[in-house]
């Protein structure tokens, strides 16, 4: 469904921005290692309408698709919102995962393509030339107001994907109304709030901040990845928006100012949140974490010095499904259902999920069939995970069906409880278990110290052996010559090791009766 | 390499890798990612530590000029020109 041009729009969160209404409060802010810029959020709103003005006299209009493909920018923001005004679909691409501007724009029928990428093409643009057409002019008078209803498209998602080309989705405006209004209902940002954004905005979540903070009046930090750490003291913002990844990197660097600066004198309790006051500000009222599975210890260090980590539950395919917050968290779970969602079980406890509103019905640009297995006619999607509601309805995720091993003796084995048992072991940083003939589980594991702490990871993996039960034994353990990164293709994106990649990376050892360490 | 950069570098180094490895067994030019497994985020929190035991201003280098810094000895000499002009 193609967006349409009419009467301005404020039945929904979305339309209310595509009509460009200026919000009541609020400033915007860039910061990059060297720089920072700030804007009101009104100043904001008129720029992007002067910039909607200047792409439609390029030929851009409703449903037509425009390209980014840049690092985080005020051009970034500023070409989101113009498309919105537009009615336009934007193609958010993260630069480490597309190359080649040329191709993109056949590939993906994009009018125009912004890079900080050099390229030639007709229809790509360089991001520098948006803070010259935002110069350019006034607004246009006349310029039709852009509508979505509910199913039309407002932006192409891509998927991490396993491997090969990312699948995109057309996430529709009706499904960002549902989620940003249930988030709002739940955390209650406001003026006062500052919200710290440094993951790609090619990532549609973290544009979602923007929209927030347009619709609700609040303060918003838009960073670079590089930038993070060292903006957050300096911008004391009251919600940081991280991933996992983020999360226990900064955990390790408080547990290490604390260990380096404190004395004898000083709790340990005390140096930790000195140290983490010193890291993320003064300010936090909480932190959010999403996209992968948060290890227990980092939520509960983080929570125990002031600063709660609130951990949620949702898939690209489904946006957010459910998100512990102030008003209702329970230790161990992702958190209660959002308004609009719904979550059902198969016979084996695999969750599908259903939304009033669908991001989307299909992939587009995937392999025959990939639609099929995870999409319903109605738009429920299978996730693949395993789970249980407990009787107040919060969600506890148990591990990816994929990741269930169904032993030949039919007993089945949950990896993530036992990964993340390993985990929780200095010496382990990253490892994912596998299972040889169905009766042998191997586990890979990539060090946290260089050399590995080979002695360390055995006694951990021991003490598995003795804390699960007798079908969760881990036969042998391989420890990797080097810890997974996205570098080494082992990683996503969203840090989350590929298992598919690593089973092939070391399939010779685990495979071998004698590969690796035999586990005691 | 400037003496007190290459000290703050090493120090700085030793305790973002949190891995016991020794400030003077670090290998000056060794790839600090492919070496020691130096990740992005932390190769920031490093560099945040050694500016600020350098008495550097951490906001005299850009994203390009952090991810150009592959060695103990890059950071080092990238730090050199600048140590005590802090603000």
């Amino acid at each position: 469904m193609t967006p349409v041009a009419e009467r301005p729009g404020t039945d929904s969160l979305i339309n209310r921005i595509a009509a460009g209404l200026p919000p009541a409060a609020g400033r915007i802010r860039w910061v990059s290692l060297g720089a920072t810029e700030s804007m009101e959020l009104a100043e904001l709103a008129e720029q992007a309408g002067r910039l909607a003005a200047r792409l439609h006299e390029l030929g851009v209009g409703p449903g037509d698709r425009i390209g980014i493909l840049a690092a985080n920018s005020p051009a970034w923001v500023l070409l989101d919102l113009a498309a919105l005004r537009l009615g336009a679909v934007t193609a958010g691409l993260e630069p480490h995962k597309f190359r080649a501007p040329d191709e993109l724009c056949a590939r993906y029928g994009l009018t125009l393509l912004f890079t900080d990428q050099p390229s030639d093409h007709p229809a790509v643009r360089s991001m520098a030339e948006v803070a010259r057409l935002v110069e350019k002019g006034g607004p246009q008078p006349g310029l039709p107001v852009a509508h979505y209803p509910p199913d039309a498209p407002t932006t192409l998602k891509f998927t991490s994907g396993s491997s090969g080309r990312p699948k995109a989705l057309a996430a529709t405006a009706g499904s960002i109304d549902l989620s940003l209004g249930a988030v709002q209902q739940l955390f209650g940002h406001g003026p006062g709030d500052d919200l710290f954004v440094f993951l790609p905005l090619s990532l549609l979540q973290q544009r979602y901040w923007v929209y927030s903070a347009l619709l609700f009046g609040h303060d918003i930090t838009v960073s670079t990845y590089e930038a993070a750490f060292p903006a957050l003291a300096r911008v004391q913002p009251t919600v940081v928006m991280g991933v996992p990844g983020f999360y226990e990197t900064a955990r390790a660097h408080i547990e290490a100012q604390a260990a380096h600066d404190g004395t004898s004198a000083d709790e340990p309790g005390d140096r930790l949140r000195d140290a983490a006051r010193r890291l993320f500000g003064n300010r936090i009222r909480y932190l959010w974490t999403g996209s992968a599975p948060a290890a227990p210890a980092t939520l509960d260090f983080f929570t125990s010095l002031g600063m709660p980590l609130f951990e949620g539950y949702g898939l690209n395919e489904t946006c957010i499904v459910s998100k512990n917050h102030p008003g209702a968290h329970r230790p161990g779970s992702v958190g209660q259902v959002l308004p609009g969602k719904e979550v059902l079980f198969d016979e084996q406890g695999v969750i599908s999920v259903r939304s009033a509103q669908p991001v989307a019905r299909r992939y587009e640009y995937a392999a025959p069939g990939d639609s099929e297995r995870t999409f319903g006619p109605d738009g429920t999607v299978r996730t693949g995970d395993v789970g249980y509601l407990d009787q107040d309805g919060f969600l506890f995720v148990q591990g990816r069906h994929d990741d269930v091993i169904v032993l030949d003796n039919g007993r089945k084995v949950m990896v993530r409880p036992i990964e993340e048992f390993l985990r929780a072991d200095p010496a382990v940083e990253q490892c994912v278990l596998f299972c040889v003939d169905q009766t042998r589980l191997v586990v890979v594991v990539a060090p946290a110290t260089d050399p590995a702490d080979e002695q360390a990871v055995a006694e951990r993996v021991a003490l598995a052996n003795r804390t699960f039960d007798h079908d969760e034994r881990i036969s042998r353990f391989i420890v990797a010559p080097e810890g997974f990164s996205i570098g080494n293709g082992l990683l996503t994106s969203q840090f989350k090791p590929r298992r598919s990649r690593i089973r092939e990376a070391f399939r010779q050892q685990i495979d071998d009766p004698d590969g690796g360490a035999h586990a005691r | 390499m400037h003496a007190d950069a290459e000290r703050a570098a090493r120090g700085s180094l030793a305790r973002v890798l949190a891995t016991g490895i020794s400030p003077e067994d670090l290998e000056p030019d060794a790839d600090m990612a492919e070496r020691y497994g130096l990740t992005s985020l932390n190769k920031v929190l490093f560099m945040m530590s050694v500016c600020d035991e350098a008495g550097v201003d951490l906001s005299c280098f850009t994203e390009h000029d952090i991810a150009r810094l592959r060695t103990l000895r890059e950071v080092a000499d990238a730090l050199a020109p600048h140590c005590g002009k802090a603000v």
